[in-house]
């Protein structure tokens, strides 16, 4: 079932995985022809004139985009989380409930199978998938950046891991939502409308102090890539909490997994 | 004495206010083939989804061999066979692959049955599952139910969408089946392959068993089938109290459960322009239940 289970879901895997890819590949080609000295002293001159609520969100007041890295830890890497919490959540949508929307529920609920494993093996395929469009997508930036210019290795690292923090919250929250739901179409609009609200929410509470509290209403927070910058390390609360998170919503999935309707 | 294979106790299953089925009871004793009959929206598929276990039932028992049936029950799934009223399968795996696929849920070897299932069906293992008509679909399916050798077979408007030909040649898989000792629930509202195939038959109606009943008893139950053409044709319809089947002027068709000399001896004292009494069928007695 596993090996099913991974042929199935490969094709948005390399969907998700060729998005970042090739965006990150076009900036690591392009940026040797843009960045000069006197294109870099206009950046500066525009970023000035920018607000600082706006640099702030895409954590441009903390470093310069003069290089391939900078550009990666800014604009990069909120692109980053926002694509691979997007590619989370459809997969937390969809890998249990395509088969209720396909109506092959009815084949394989008369399996030898428990549905406890049903959903463990799914929830295998896309761990799988999730930890390696993170460790692929890092491994393609590290080569790039070692060929393109020099950076901290071991920030590097923390913010190549950091998708994962959000990732894991947002798929296992999907996998629960989907098993309240029988249509794909229903859940896909709700998964993705999460992204957008929790994405949204976290960039609005970088803007300002004031509304600094609204990080705690985000999945997108726990990714702390301001964190990773600003002090070289994550904030060990936002792994923890993203772990509890994802462990809660997965045994929640478990208990109202085997009491669904399959209809 | 043995206990039934299948023993449904009081079913009920409702889907939030509405009602799925209400008491659904039937015992079915090994190697026997079990008619399910109703029409559409009856209830068949509600209960046959409840013993499987797709939906959780609000009420009642579901026995198998005298113990109750636990949720997600391996072992009872591992006996099972099952054919849905329509086959939805993965649809980017050809035949072959979702053969293989399958066999690896079974602690068995099944290629020697799949293989006589493909011949007898004429299975090309080569097409994908998304290419398939709904016939040679519901053939797959049919292989998927019984090649890993279950003990128990479900069947769900199991003919839908098979010609004639492969409709028989399911009949004589079915009857193999019966004579290995194989129990089936063979739910249908195609009367006339209930009657010529099954040894039980159970009548559901608005989520209720109302008839159960030994094909043979029924057929033995003195039913018959009368027409009759007579000037007296009201007064005929008041003595007898009739169940009319079709009224067109002097002529009457109506369902009857007296034995021959009752019927003949009440119509003496009228007069009588012409009598027909024929067998009932099956498909008659559907509309004598159903009407």
């Amino acid at each position: 079932m596993i090996k099913r289970e991974l042929i199935v879901n490969i094709k948005s895997f390399i969907v998700s995985l060729s998005i970042l890819v090739a965006m990150f590949l076009f900036v690591y080609l392009l940026y040797p022809f843009v960045i000069t000295e006197e294109t870099i002293n206009q950046m500066d001159e525009l970023m000035k004139s920018m607000p600082e609520s706006f640099l702030k969100a895409f954590n441009m007041d903390m470093t310069s985009i003069s290089t391939a890295y900078g550009w990666l830890k800014t604009e990069g890497f909120v692109f980053v989380l926002f694509v691979s919490g997007i590619y989370a959540s459809i997969l937390g949508a969809n890998i249990l409930l395509k088969e209720e929307n396909d109506k092959t529920i009815e084949y394989l609920a008369f399996l030898p199978i428990k549905r406890s494993k049903i959903l463990t093996n799914k929830l295998i395929v896309s761990l799988i998938y999730i930890f390696a469009l993170v460790i692929i997508f890092g491994l393609f930036n590290f080569v790039a950046l070692l060929i393109s210019c020099d950076f901290d290795k071991k920030e590097f690292l923390l913010l190549s891991i950091s998708p994962l923090f959000i990732a894991l919250p947002l798929f296992s929250m999907n996998l629960l939502i989907s098993t309240f739901m029988h249509k794909s179409k229903k859940m896909l609009g709700i998964s993705l409308g999460f992204v957008f609200i929790f994405y949204i929410i976290n960039l609005v509470s970088e803007m300002s102090e004031n509304v600094e509290f609204l990080k705690y209403f985000s999945i997108y927070s726990l990714g702390d890539v301001r964190g990773i910058i600003d002090n070289g390390y994550m904030n060990p609360i936002c792994i923890i909490v993203s772990i509890l998170l994802s462990a809660i919503f997965i045994v929640l999935s478990y208990l109202r997994y085997n009491k669904k309707e399959l209809i | 004495m043995n206990s039934p294979i299948i023993e449904l106790q009081n079913l009920k299953k409702y889907y939030g206010k509405n009602k799925g089925i209400e008491d659904v009871s039937i015992k079915i004793n090994k190697g026997e083939i079990y008619g399910f009959i109703g029409p559409n929206g009856a209830g068949k598929s509600t209960t046959i989804r409840t013993i499987i276990g797709l939906i959780n039932k609000n009420g009642g028992k579901v026995l198998i061999n005298g113990e109750e049936l636990k949720f997600d029950d391996i072992e009872f799934k591992k006996k099972l066979g099952y054919l849905p009223s329509e086959v939805h399968l993965y649809e980017n795996f050809t035949i072959k692959q979702t053969f293989d696929y399958h066999q690896t849920f079974y602690d068995k070897d099944c290629s020697q049955r799949r293989n006589e299932l493909e011949e007898l069906l004429k299975i090309d293992e080569e097409k994908k599952i998304g290419d398939l008509s709904l016939g040679n679909l519901k053939k797959v399916g049919i292989v998927l139910a019984l090649m890993h050798e279950p003990e128990i077979l479900i069947l769900d408007e199991a003919t839908s969408g098979l010609d004639p030909i492969m409709q028989n040649i399911f009949h004589d898989i079915l009857m193999e089946e019966k004579k290995k000792g194989t129990t089936i629930l063979y739910s249908s509202h195609i009367l006339s392959e209930v009657s010529s195939i099954c040894d039980k038959v159970g009548f559901i109606k608005d989520g209720i068993i109302i008839k159960e009943d030994l094909i043979d008893n029924i057929k033995k139950d003195n039913f018959t089938y009368l027409k009759i053409s007579s000037k007296d044709i009201e007064k005929i319809k008041e003595e007898l109290n009739l169940k009319v089947i079709k009224e067109e002027d002097n002529n009457i068709t109506f369902i009857n459960n007296l034995d021959a000399n009752t019927i003949i001896n009440k119509l003496a004292k009228y007069d009588i322009d012409r009598l027909l009494i024929e067998e009932i069928s099956l498909e008659d007695l559907f509309i004598h239940y159903y009407m």
